[in-house]
């Protein structure tokens, strides 16, 4: 009896123990964070008064950076910069995982809708200048450093095509990549300096380029529609999301082949390895998750689950917190305009913690956001305390390194002079709502204007082709006819069209169900230019997209014959005077040594 | 030339028609050994290409985590862990580099590096020598470190596959 109670007493006594919460994440004040005003003392909650990083997000559709504090998930910030952002990494280096080493100088996001890269200062939290690709070219994800930080390497997704970008002056090289359809897709860089990776979701597989001299190599075969393509920090892997073959592929850099294939959550699109590239973090759409992969293992290890219909997603610099960015919302949110919002997810990472796994925090954001990445806040200065003359002169250290904006030989940018810039998101656009219209897809006439009724679905365009002449008045009524949005099954998808480059801030178009949307402007300038889907409508989204060709008098527009060295100018999407701050364009085109420069 | 021809074909029918069920015995079973072979070598587990990914770290990777066991003039030694058998690499601060502490996104100077601090470094191997692009100093009670460290415990080390 005495003996039963002792037990009992020991059981009780280790349950209780047992009981007792882990010790909550505790926010540790360091020299930096007491100079802030604002700081009083440590606190056990999630949301200091001042973050210790922050999220950039590559905001799709509003054309804008969305600037966010992690983990509190405020936005402190729009950063004007283009039509519609996809992808960028920060300056400095690529070495690490997603977030790189960052000198916290710039991020260079791809505007998909422009056909352009932005460099931002995140020093000035402004656009300072706009890489104007070569035309025709049809950015698509863009844009990932060398390891050197001199170069990025950008995919032309619409038109099939590769591109190496010096930084200093925009001068490019540009690959042909067949055969046709060709799709080059999100491209991250060895950090070593030999190769770039790309996805290419037509051929199912993953391309592999040199980076010095700039050349295809060889294509791997991987899972169905190659999406998020990442190399490890170590430099060893590259994990490939199989779209709509649910696996990730795992290629092994020495031997470019695939070594591994492991099974992941449905609808796999993008990897966030972390810094120490033990586990990856990838985002799956259609089994609304985040899978874990081990990479040491090379196995599924655990799996969270996210509120509704992830796309990109994002990892804490310290490892401790994970973004999942949410396509849809399912009416979580109170209504605010047409589109509903969609909306970022905080989930804890960290083993130790009592939430491990659990989504702590959930925010609807502007935009539809593409890519995002993290980085300290410590690398961004407090230039509004007197302070600012600094920027122009010595700079800002980390550490041991001494960082200043040294402007020589970079075009535009003579004297101490930080431009800021806020190009146009929509521009010489007149659009409006109307009910929906039933009218047969197709072109008409009405007087001289060209009346083209497309119709748009899961997923694709009636009509795909669109052909008017050289300086037609163009009317385009746009109805979304999806019933359900094909796998997504989502009641409120909307539909989008967006014709790429010159005629990106034209268009701009959006389509929500139950009403069409009409857009007029004058196709003023020759050439051939993709249309596409800005607004994520499901898993293949990025394969609704169609050609919109402007004929040239007495003949037809391709990809060979257009006035594409007046659209690389840009001339819609900054105010005048401003190009100054324009580099690139067509006039260097090619001019990279072929491609040849050192990436290390 | 005509009779070569038809000669070999009714040779060709014969040997099949007499010696047809034999044939068919005899590529039976080469098949089946064949079939028997492939699903046995193919549900063995081990790795398509073993390589450097199953054989610890590389003085040509992109990243090491190792403990400082000699320190200089912006370069140091470390020596690697959570491997099955620790390395000694010689690494070099690479003139861009930076060192950042533990403590969320504070930068500290090279020179307050110490012997016995755990990093991870981040760079890569050019002019025979490894540039460190950033230097990390780990927390010991980082979840992620002391998984590492649970794993090598465990049998499972760092950059070597199970």
């Amino acid at each position: 009896m005495k003996k039963r109670m002792i037990l009992s007493l020991s059981l009780a006594v280790a349950l209780l123990l047992c009981a007792v919460p882990a010790d909550a994440k505790k926010v540790v004040l360091t020299d930096f964070d007491k100079r802030d005003w604002h700081v009083v003392e440590g606190m056990d909650n999630d949301a200091p008064l001042r973050d210790y990083a922050i999220l950039y997000d590559a905001g799709g559709v509003d054309g804008a950076i969305g600037v966010i504090g992690i983990p509190s998930m405020r936005t402190y910030r729009h950063i004007r910069t283009g039509v519609d952002l996809h992808n960028f990494p920060f300056s400095g280096s690529n070495a690490g995982n997603n977030n790189g080493t960052p000198d916290g100088k710039y991020l260079y996001v791809s505007d998909k809708g422009s056909d352009t890269i932005a460099e931002v200062n995140l020093q000035t939290g402004w656009t300072e200048r706009i890489f104007a690709l070569p035309k025709p070219f049809g950015i698509h994800h863009s844009a990932a450093l060398s390891p050197n930080g001199k170069y990025l390497f950008a995919t032309g997704e619409l038109t099939g095509k590769m591109l190496k970008l010096r930084l200093s002056d925009g001068a490019t090289t540009v690959l042909d990549i067949p055969p046709a359809p060709s799709a080059p897709d999100y491209p991250d860089t060895g950090r070593n300096g030999k190769y770039v990776f790309s996805g290419n979701y037509y051929h199912s597989a993953v391309m592999v380029f040199s980076q010095n001299p700039f050349k295809l190599i060889k294509e791997i075969p991987v899972g169905k529609n190659p999406h998020g393509t990442n190399v490890s920090p170590t430099g060893r892997i590259v994990t490939v999301c199989d779209k709509l073959s649910a696996t990730l592929s795992i290629i092994d850099v020495e031997k470019l082949k695939v070594h591994r294939v492991i099974p992941v959550g449905a609808g796999p699109l993008h990897n966030q390895i972390d810094t120490l590239g033990k586990y990856d973090y990838i985002s799956s759409f259609v089994s609304d998750s985040t899978s874990k992969v081990d990479l040491q293992r090379m196995q599924l290890v655990d799996e969270f689950p996210i509120h509704y219909r992830v796309g990109h997603n994002s990892i804490a610099p310290d490892n401790a917190y994970y973004v999942s960015q949410n396509k849809f919302s399912t009416g979580l949110f109170t209504p605010t305009g047409i589109v509903f919002a969609v909306n970022f997810e905080l989930q804890d990472i960290d083993e130790t913690s009592p939430t491990y796994g659990k989504s702590v925090k959930i925010i609807p954001v502007d935009g539809e956001p593409h890519e995002g990445r993290q980085i300290f806040a410590s690398y961004i200065q407090r230039w509004n305390t007197g302070k600012g003359n600094d920027l122009f002169t010595k700079g800002y250290s980390l550490g041991d390194v001494q960082i200043s904006f040294n402007d020589k030989g970079r075009p535009g940018l003579r004297g101490p002079v930080r431009p800021q810039i806020e190009p146009h998101h929509t521009n010489h656009a007149k659009k409006w709502w109307v009910p929906r219209d039933n009218g047969k897809p197709g072109m008409t006439k009405d007087g001289d204007v060209y009346v083209l009724r497309i119709k748009a679905f899961s997923y694709g365009y009636v009509p795909r082709f669109l052909h008017v002449p050289q300086g037609a008045k163009v009317r385009i009524i746009f109805t979304n006819i999806d019933k359900a949005a094909g796998l997504t099954k989502n009641p409120d998808v909307t539909m989008g069209m967006v014709i790429a480059g010159y005629y990106g801030p034209k268009t701009m178009i959006i389509g929500p169900r139950g009403m069409s949307m009409v857009s007029e402007f004058t196709a003023d300038v020759a050439g051939e230019f993709e249309f596409y889907c800005q607004h994520f409508c499901g898993p293949l989204h990025l394969e609704m997209r169609g050609t919109f060709f402007v004929d040239p008098p007495g003949g037809t527009a391709s990809l060979g014959v257009g006035d594409y060295d007046r659209v690389s100018e840009q001339e819609l999407l900054l105010s005048e005077g401003e190009s100054e701050w324009l580099v690139g364009t067509n006039k260097l085109r090619n001019t990279l040594k072929s491609g040849s420069e050192p990436t290390i | 030339m005509h009779r070569i021809e038809h000669f070999l074909k009714i040779v060709f029918l014969k040997v099949i028609i007499l010696k047809g069920g034999e044939l068919v015995k005899k590529i039976n079973f080469v098949l089946a050994t064949v079939f028997a072979l492939g699903l046995f070598l193919g549900t063995q587990t081990a790795p398509a290409s073993a390589g450097v990914l199953g054989n610890g770290s590389s003085i040509t990777d992109n990243m090491h985590i190792g403990e400082i066991v000699k320190i200089g003039n912006r370069k140091l030694t470390i020596a690697t862990k959570f491997e099955k058998k620790s390395k000694k690499y010689k690494l070099v601060l690479h003139k861009e580099g930076y060192v950042m502490t533990a403590n969320r996104g504070e930068f500290k100077k090279f020179k307050e590096l110490k012997k016995g601090d755990l990093i991870a470094a981040f760079g890569y191997y050019k002019d025979k020598k490894w540039q460190a692009r950033r230097i990390d100093i780990l927390d010991p009670n980082d979840y992620l470190v002391k998984r590492l460290a649970a794993d090598a415990a465990a049998g499972s080390y760092y950059k070597h596959e199970r």
